[in-house]
């Protein structure tokens, strides 16, 4: 029993800390920061 | 010049309203609605004089128009479009039933055979869409995915396609075959033009895919999504729970297209923010005027298929529909730069 809960608690601490790892160090990109809707003129159409 | 407009609902009194710009001498409007019939014929004439004769009586196939507007509810346009055409008459259909718009692609060899035109889904979306699809495609190299997004509705025939689309399957184009999917399903969230904004989006009986993917054959996914909230998909399987609204606008559409250009890869993203009944109207009033003018190629198609829609996005901005194009920056690479 006592194995049992050991090996629960390994298993959720070893899946928080590669989370966490992911989580401040992965790299997912960046979404944009800037731009957004602009009219479309009929200059642009030409 | 002799046009005939068959419905007179949200969308169709807006396309009679945009008739009066066009050349035309004779205008016949017809509703089953003879209340809403005479409303607008007496606007119509009271807006025109007595430069265009307006008409309140059916049109027959004896004395055809010379281009018929269909804007009734959907259902029967394909019946219709193949009588007017065999009649001699030029079509426009507004419809945005999945089912309707096969059935007019069905009328391509009949409208080829008779020398007629046949616009197919002249509305906001499919039609405005459409053009916004075509016109993002001809700033790309090559078209490789096309997404639509659409929300809002029009009258209460536009309402009541909306919802039964949510509850019907849909047709997606992928990697060149048809894929059946379940309405309701494929939840995205899709950022409109502002004010609108952000809402999400499923999938649903909608026939922009079945209208551009003749357009694009080589692209590899052509799919449409429509907005909806949680009540709509919980509540859509059933009837409608109370009439709907005479008019359900604003709306939005919001067309991507993925490309390449000079070898890179880009994605050109389009869309309009407008009232579906008054947007729709304007652009029916637009195609009709190049059927009239004979700029609307023959045969059976969507506003996809013209040529320039560049000239046509332009009349849509003198009539007042707005297109924006949504450019994304990256704050990394702008401060590069």
């Amino acid at each position: 029993m006592l194995t049992l809960a050991r090996r629960v608690i390994m298993a959720f601490g070893l899946t928080g800390l590669i989370a966490a790892l992911f989580r401040l160090r992965g790299t997912g990109g960046v979404p944009p920061q800037g731009g957004g809707w602009r009219e479309v003129t009929p200059s642009d159409l030409e | 010049m002799h046009v005939a407009l068959l419905g007179l609902g949200a969308a169709g009194s807006h396309v009679a309203r945009q008739l009066t710009q066009l050349p035309i001498s004779r205008l016949s409007l017809h509703d089953i609605d003879r209340q809403r019939q005479r409303r607008v014929a007496s606007a119509i004439t009271a807006a025109v004089g007595d430069d265009i004769d307006i008409s309140s009586e059916r049109p027959t196939a004896s004395d055809p128009p010379d281009v018929v507007i269909l804007a009734t509810p959907s259902g029967r346009h394909p019946r219709l479009a193949e009588s007017w055409i065999r009649a001699g008459s030029h079509v426009v259909s507004i419809t945005d039933d999945p089912d309707d718009v096969a059935g007019l692609l069905e009328l391509a060899p009949l409208a080829e055979h008779n020398q007629r035109r046949l616009v197919v889904g002249a509305g906001f979306a499919p039609g405005l869409s459409c053009l916004l699809a075509s016109y993002a495609a001809s700033q790309l190299d090559s078209v490789d995915a096309i997404n639509v997004y659409k929300a809002g509705t029009g009258g209460p025939n536009c309402a009541r396609q909306h919802h039964r689309a949510l509850k019907q399957t849909g047709s997606e184009w992928i990697d060149g075959k048809w894929v059946v999917r379940r309405g309701g399903s494929g939840r995205e969230l899709a950022w409109f033009p502002d004010p609108f904004g952000a809402r999400d989006c499923y999938r649903g009986a909608l026939p922009s895919p079945m209208l551009l993917q003749p357009v694009f054959p080589a692209a590899q996914r052509i799919s449409a999504r429509m907005a909806a909230t949680r009540r709509d998909r919980l509540t859509s399987w059933l009837p409608m729970m109370r009439p709907p609204h005479s008019d359900g606008g604003p709306g939005a559409i919001r067309v991507e297209v993925r490309g390449q250009r000079d070898g890179a890869i880009e994605t050109v993203i389009l869309g309009v923010m407008d009232h579906p009944s008054v947007a729709a109207g304007t652009v029916t009033a637009v195609a009709t005027a190049a059927v009239i003018a004979e700029q609307a190629p023959i045969g059976a198609g969507g506003l996809a298929t013209w040529s320039n829609p560049k000239a046509v996005l332009t009349e849509l901005y003198r009539r007042g529909v707005r297109v924006a194009s949504f450019n994304g920056v990256l704050a990394a690479i702008a401060a590069e730069e």
